[in-house]
């Protein structure tokens, strides 16, 4: 995705010259930007554009495969706290980065402060008061707290060496701004991950930024950390602070927004003073119309309670989730990211150690610490990163396939393996399971990506798995390959499996699974039968909405 | 926070193959006669001077996640080309200059292939090794040389009061590169880009420049180390390098089970080029048959490293 911004930065840096001059060069182009900046001073337009402090003029931007962006006009005006929406690939994070530098636009404009920024570099806007903080924590694990908290910014003493005292005092500065008890000494890698994104945050202020940009910020924090951060934001607006804020969730941006803007598949959808747009009508414009269902509904039959999952806490992310899945039942689970759903496939699978609760298959308690025992009770875990962690990829489909089976079933003595046996079963799965690959050697790296999670589904079949997680099956994958994957996840439900069907793609739960479960900040905060309810319910619930029936009617009083 | 109290396994784990060090030391003191002298030390520091330098230049490239093992070309061209160059009786200045634009260019193609044609770095500098030899054995055409000026050999081979030149330069070389590399801006950056680059790039750090000018420094400090080595034996053999290649290696690796653990670091670096000298002079002085003493080094290393990784599990591998 990334290719030709890289791309272009390489060849920047082809030119390879020595410490000096590349000093020399900075200070020329930084010259030259102020010199510009004093000719846009002069020709800037007076009056009402004087208080738009961010706007983009038909910004179009694509990548390999995808158009991010479609001729975006989107303004921000100083001293309002601005919450841009959307689903995920919406465009949001594309959109602030090329506000920040790091994606240069395909075409159109990006002023800020009136400035256009075009030929500008990170650093630049940084000098013009802008400041994002990224979904990603990107800092240096082994460096202290304060060493990330200035990186790029070192105080200097006056031999131009790092002063250590004024960097610590910086950092402590910065960080008690957002009321963040953390000691500036500490490596960041012996933090937690609120106390990260607090470091995170605390970096972003150093460039004493006017103009601060928000990408679901929340998602990383504590209840405890996110109320010091809203109050922080609030004492930062009164201050003349700017900030447009990507979140995922309702009540936050009904909580400090002023005006809301909506991005649908690259387009801007409409903005609005947010106390003017009910909770309903938002979550309406960011899905769009409905789509026709994909996948025809097939009901299988309901059979007993196979997976009992009781006060669950798992590592990291997730309180007390109870819930029961049933043979046959294809069970949902949506939230956003950071919701806690894959520390929940994690913790039921036994990758990760949990904290406490209870698993009881077929009502019989039973103890899962390592995924070695979860594979033994014929539980199977399609995880997200496939690459990484369900195939081999160097292999061929027969290894991939016959891996975790290998011993129980294609062994004459201790470990002599019976190929015959091995590449007949092989064949069977492909043929069974429709998996596109030349032949049972081919190495699953080529095969698409559809196809590969056939592959990991035939590992799991081969070893008589009857509870499958699925976690994010279709990312990535192209329409015919999801079609092809709901097809053997309805077959698996048949036969009788239990399917747990992680996803953040609405529609397909909406029409594969029976029952769904919504996740909000590591809760189950809800659960509702797919017949019963649609797509805005769903998004609603999973942007930590509460009651939507009751919310849907006063909208629908008040208009 | 609270502060964690530091364990004692947790400074065993920390500064593993420090102890291995110490104790080899007293080992060998107890065990061999002669080991404790002042004499045999002095050895010890001056042999391991050319792997030290060169070790520091390598350190810094392991530092930002890369790596370049050209050091085993460039030492023996720079050998080759300062021996030649004296012996067709151009000015040592003059030669000087010549050795240390060797490094330049070597280290400035490493960049331009690791970095602006974003090349693997193990392959890349192996290919940058080559070529250095190549270029070594066309110019001497394959005959050792050697250098027989005194006032030459006396930039290395003297001493200050008690302290040999050569280990007055590996330790103004280290006190320089420990200083660049923590107390400056940009030594900072080096240790963030092999870190996390995202971070570097968010902050707006040209981190690609930065990497390039890592590479550059190596050079001119792998050649620095060809000139010491060169000097210090009086000559220029065949394939100077070569012996070096994978010492210098050791002593990075060792290095990062010495302090941080599993992080390339400069006084790590420092002590591992000791450790390895101490080792071969050790061994050789307990009257080891010389076929065994890579033997006993390997087990050495071997436990040193084991006892110093034991807190994460494993030493970082360097990605190639």
């Amino acid at each position: 995705m990334l290719g030709r911004e890289f791309f272009r930065d390489q060849h920047k840096e082809t030119v390879v010259v020595g410490f000096f001059f590349t000093r020399v060069l900075s200070m020329g182009t930084r010259v030259m930007i102020a010199f510009k900046a004093c000719g846009d001073e002069m020709n800037r337009p007076m009056g009402d554009q004087e208080n738009i402090v961010i706007k983009t003029e038909r910004v179009s931007k694509s990548f390999p495969g995808v158009q991010a962006l479609k001729e975006l006009d989107f303004e921000v005006a100083r001293g309002e706290v601005h919450a841009l929406c959307g689903e995920n690939g919406a465009g949001k994070s594309t959109l602030m980065k090329i506000i920040v530098r790091e994606y240069i636009e395909d075409e159109g404009d990006v002023f800020i402060q009136g400035q256009n920024v075009r030929g500008m570099g990170i650093r630049d806007v940084q000098e013009l008061g802008l400041s994002l903080i990224h979904q990603d924590l990107n800092l240096v694990p082994v460096f202290s707290v304060a060493q990330n908290i200035c990186l790029g910014r070192e105080p200097r003493n006056r031999f131009g060496t790092i002063d250590w005292k004024a960097t610590r005092q910086k950092a402590a500065i910065f960080l008690s701004e957002i009321t963040a008890d953390i000691d500036v000494d500490d490596l960041v890698e012996n933090l937690s991950i609120s106390e990260q994104q607090l470091v995170a945050i605390a970096r972003s202020l150093v460039t004493a930024p006017r103009i601060l940009i928000l990408d679901e910020p929340t998602a990383r924090l504590d209840h405890k950390a996110s109320d010091s951060f809203f109050s922080f934001l609030e004492r930062a607006k009164k201050g003349g602070l700017t900030v447009v804020y990507i979140s995922h969730r309702l009540e936050e941006i009904y909580r400090i927004c002023d005006k809301v803007t909506v991005l649908r598949d690259g387009k801007k959808i409409m903005t609005s003073k947010t106390n003017e747009l009910p909770q309903t009508e938002l979550v309406r414009h960011m899905l769009g119309r409905e789509i026709t269902r994909q996948v025809p509904k097939e009901t299988v039959p309901i059979g007993d309670v196979k997976l009992s999952v009781r006060d669950l806490f798992p590592k990291g992310k997730g309180e007390g989730i109870s819930f029961d899945l049933r043979s046959g039942e294809i069970l949902g689970v949506v939230g956003s990211i950071g919701a806690g759903k894959s520390e929940l496939a994690r913790a039921i699978f036994g990758a990760d150690p949990k904290r406490s609760g209870t698993i009881a298959i077929s009502g019989k308690e039973i103890k899962i610490n390592t995924p070695q025992d979860a594979i033994a009770k014929r539980l199977a875990l399609i995880p997200e990163e496939r690459r990484d962690q369900g195939l081999v990829g160097n292999e061929s489909v027969r290894k991939n396939i016959t891996l975790a089976a290998l011993r129980k079933k294609f062994c004459r003595g201790p470990s002599w393996i019976d190929r015959n046996k091995e590449i007949e079963a092989v064949k069977e799965s492909i043929k069974s399971l429709g998996i596109a690959t030349p032949s049972t050697e081919q190495q699953v790296q080529f095969l698409s990506g559809g196809t590969q999670q056939k592959v990991v589904v035939g590992k799991w079949l081969m070893s008589d798995s009857d509870l499958y997680i699925f976690d994010e099956p279709t990312k990535g994958i192209d329409v015919g390959g999801k079609y092809d994957i709901y097809k053997l996840i309805v077959d698996l439900a048949r036969q009788g499996a239990g399917v747990i069907f992680i996803s953040n793609e609405l529609p397909e739960v909406l029409t594969l699974c029976d029952r769904v479960l919504v996740m909000f900040d590591g809760q189950i905060i809800k659960e509702v039968q797919t017949q019963a309810t649609n797509r805005e319910e769903l998004l609603f619930y999973v942007m930590g909405g509460r009651d939507y029936a009751e919310t849907a009617n006063n909208s629908k009083r008040d208009h | 926070m609270q502060k964690q109290r530091i364990t004692p396994k947790e400074i065993i784990n920390n500064y593993g193959a420090t102890f291995a060090f110490i104790i080899a030391i007293i080992f060998f003191s107890l065990t061999s006669q002669g080991f404790f002298s002042g004499q045999n030390l002095q050895n010890i520091l001056v042999q391991s001077t050319s792997l030290g330098i060169c070790a520091f230049g390598l350190t810094f490239v392991l530092i930002t996640g890369e790596i370049d093992l050209s050091y085993g070309g460039v030492i023996g061209l720079v050998g080759a080309v300062l021996a030649g160059m004296l012996k067709e009786g151009h000015s040592i200045g003059m030669v000087t200059l010549v050795c240390l634009a060797i490094g330049l260019g070597s280290g400035l193609l490493n960049a331009l292939l690791i970095v602006g044609l974003n090349l693997p770095s193990f392959l890349a500098s192996v290919a940058v090794m080559f070529l250095c030899m190549g270029a070594e054995r066309i110019y001497n055409q394959g005959i050792t040389t050697w250098v027989r000026d005194p006032e030459v050999l006396s930039i290395v081979q003297s001493s200050v009061g008690p302290v040999p030149l050569p280990v007055f330069y590996l330790f103004a070389l280290f006190v320089i590169c420990w200083f660049l590399q923590t107390q400056t801006r940009a030594g900072q950056y080096v240790r963030a880009l092999g870190e996390n680059i995202n971070a570097v790039k968010e902050v707006g750090i040209r981190g690609q420049l930065l990497k390039s000018a890592v590479f550059v420094l190596a050079g001119l400090i792998f050649a620095f180390a060809g000139y010491i080595e060169s000097l210090r034996i009086g000559g220029a053999v065949m394939y100077a390098g070569k012996n070096l290649l994978l010492s210098v290696l050791a002593a990075c690796f060792l290095g990062t089970a010495t302090f941080k653990a599993g992080k390339a670091n400069l006084p790590g670096t420092l002590i591992g080029a000791f450790f390895l000298y101490t080792l071969l002079s050790g061994f050789t002085g307990l009257g080891m048959k010389f076929y065994l003493v890579p033997f006993a080094q390997g087990l050495i290393l071997i436990i040193s490293v084991a006892i110093s990784s034991a807190r994460r599990g494993k030493i970082e591998q360097v990605q190639f």
